[in-house]
């Protein structure tokens, strides 16, 4: 469905100076800045696949999704969607596609919302059968007719992502592009939307890729995720296979009555592991023992028995490494 | 060609529709921009009223009426600027929206400023032209225009438009390179108020610099349309002038094409 090969972003702009000074001698310089947003990416999504396509602020997530939908010019390679060149045939390829930019809207700002439909529904040649279907099935899932009839400008920000994305849906498009679609939603309206999101692939089979820094989005809907950092791909794969390779490290946390004689077990042999594979850090004066462990190596109720032996436990709290920690620290280990 | 109404009609519909809802706005300019017309109006009768000769630059007394007001009229369908509305979608950016869409944006900013245009037509355009007309023939006792000057003025002021939108298209890409574009906005509308006429007939000026200004497009959008009303041309000369609008539409449709290109090429839109 989606088929990128090699390409690379580079955008050239004037050398600006700092200060007052620089701002005159910018005037007079013509020397240029190059920076390249997006470095010999390739990837290949197929049908009905959700993808999220996630990277820190400026990795050159959103320049990738703009050379998709044939709104930037890659400087070196080619993608195929579809089989059209977005680049070359941009009409003929936003036929197929349906996009929104969380940080934009496509709607008739004046105009009540309706208004909107109908001129998508004209643009995009949709039919009046075809129109009435998905306006019922996008009335379901996304509940716009509490607000349809009024202007967009009046809208709040979750109805207005909530009408963007059924704007973008109404021709139905065999890809469809998010760029953000949580930002700045409160949780109720970001569940509404992820729902929407996966019923909608469900039901046409539709192609999603995602950019989002909301974790929880990726989570729940990609089975697959891509990394991009300064613009180079560096992970392309499961989400679970990221889990377990970024994120086979357990933190259990025991609050103990009897930190003295905490010092006493003999982890290494109740462990039956070598001391490489985990860590033991006592915080005496809140009486709190943390263990961080390799899930695959050592068995949570050993380390739990063996503490239960010497000392009475008050509580207990087992932490799984989170995507978001994974992620922050692919970032880190990048900079 | 049913299609490709069907695509663009809406942006003209919806253009009206929103000029509608923000109508507070547009009374309080239309007010401005008739007051203007009117110190014209007084400024040339005082010219007149002074002058020795009858007829100014080719003009009579009466025909500079109908000049000052039918050149309001004129411009008001004609000169609608599509480069504010190009310039705001490079600066904010919000460009990219109009590109995800299978339509082609000058298109569609061209089918907006009919909308315009239409509206412009209602409000206030043909209550001024049946003012103008009923003065003519009340106060200063002038047959009303014969309706061949008028149907060739409708097909001059739809030259006219084309000629507009396109020049101010090809204008607006200036904004892609200096993403501010408000200033030469000004300074645009300063300098078209000349060239075209809808300050000073161009038959003011002395000959050679008529000719010069005639040769340009911007002649065309104003002063040719208004001059056809008025009859100031022959035969031959009416063929002359709507075939040389019609050059101009063609000129500047290519010229846009081109620039549209090269711009595209090499945009950037950064952030989100």
């Amino acid at each position: 469905m989606i088929q990128v090969t090699h390409i690379s972003k580079e955008f050239v702009s004037p050398k600006k100076y700092p200060g007052l000074k620089g701002a005159v001698k910018g005037l007079f310089s013509n020397e240029k800045v190059r920076k390249t947003a997006v470095d010999d990416i390739s990837f290949h999504i197929s049908e009905g696949e959700i993808v999220g396509y996630i990277g820190s602020n400026g990795a050159g997530k959103s320049t990738t999704i703009k050379m998709m939908t044939g709104i930037l010019t890659p400087t070196t390679g080619q993608c195929l969607i579809n089989g059209i060149d977005p680049s070359k045939n941009r009409m003929e390829n936003a036929q197929n596609i349906g996009v929104v930019f969380g940080q934009r809207t496509q709607l008739w700002w004046d105009l009540p919302l309706s208004e909107s439909f109908t001129i998508l529904k004209e643009i995009y040649n949709v039919s009046e059968e075809d129109y009435k279907s998905r306006m019922d099935f996008l009335n379901e899932v996304l509940d716009l007719p509490e607000f349809f009839d009024r202007p967009v400008r009046t809208l709040s920000l979750g109805q207005r992502m909530r009408a963007d994305l059924g704007a973008a849906l109404i021709h139905n498009p065999k890809v469809l592009y998010l760029d953000e679609p949580t930002i700045g939603l409160d949780i109720v309206v970001k569940d509404k939307i992820r729902d929407a999101i996966r019923q909608i692939n469900a039901q046409y089979r539709t192609t999603v890729i995602l950019t989002t820094h909301d974790i929880g989005d990726i989570e729940e809907l990609c089975s697959r995720i891509i990394i991009i950092d300064e613009g180079k791909k560096i992970y392309d794969g499961g989400l679970e296979e990221l889990k377990n390779t970024y994120g086979a490290v357990r933190k259990v946390t025991m609050e103990v009555r009897r930190m003295e004689r905490i010092s006493e077990i003999d982890w290494e042999n109740r462990l039956h592991a070598n001391s490489s594979l985990f860590t033991v850090q006592t915080d005496s004066e809140k009486n709190l023992l943390t263990v961080s462990f390799d899930k695959n190596r050592i068995q949570v109720s050993d380390i739990i028995s063996s503490v239960m032996e010497v000392s009475d436990v008050k509580d207990i709290q087992i932490q799984e490494t989170e995507l978001s920690e994974i992620v922050k620290a692919i970032y880190r280990h990048r900079i | 060609m049913k299609k490709f109404i069907r695509t663009y009609l809406p942006f003209a519909s919806n253009e009206l529709k929103r000029n509608m809802a923000y109508k507070g706005a547009f009374y309080l300019f239309t007010l401005c921009s008739l007051f203007g017309s009117f110190i014209q109006y007084y400024l040339w009768m005082a010219i007149y009223g002074s002058a020795q000769g009858a007829k100014l630059g080719s003009l009579t007394r009466e025909e500079m009426v109908v000049y000052v007001f039918m050149s309001y009229v004129t411009s008001s369908l004609t000169m609608i600027s599509v480069s504010r509305e190009l310039g705001k979608d490079v600066v904010k950016g919000s460009v990219v929206m109009n590109l995800i869409k299978p339509i082609d944006y000058r298109l569609s900013l061209i089918a907006k400023g009919l909308g315009t245009m239409v509206y412009h037509f209602m409000m206030p355009g043909i209550f001024v032209w049946a003012g103008l007309e009923f003065y003519k023939w009340y106060a200063l006792g002038l047959p009303v225009v014969n309706i061949g000057n008028l149907l060739l003025y409708v097909v001059s002021v739809i030259f006219s438009f084309f000629i507009y939108v396109l020049f101010d298209f090809c204008f607006g890409m200036i904004a892609f390179f200096t993403t501010y574009i408000f200033g030469m906005q000004m300074a645009k509308d300063a300098l078209l108020s000349f060239l075209t006429g809808q300050l000073i007939p161009l038959s003011f000026f002395p000959e050679i610099v008529e000719r010069l200004f005639e040769f340009l497009p911007f002649s065309s959008m104003v002063y040719t349309p208004v001059m056809i009303y008025l009859g100031k041309y022959g035969i031959s000369e009416l063929w002359f002038v709507l075939g040389r609008q019609l050059v101009w539409v063609v000129l500047l449709y290519l010229l846009g094409s081109l620039l549209w290109k090269q711009v595209t090429r090499r945009m950037i839109v950064l952030g989100g």
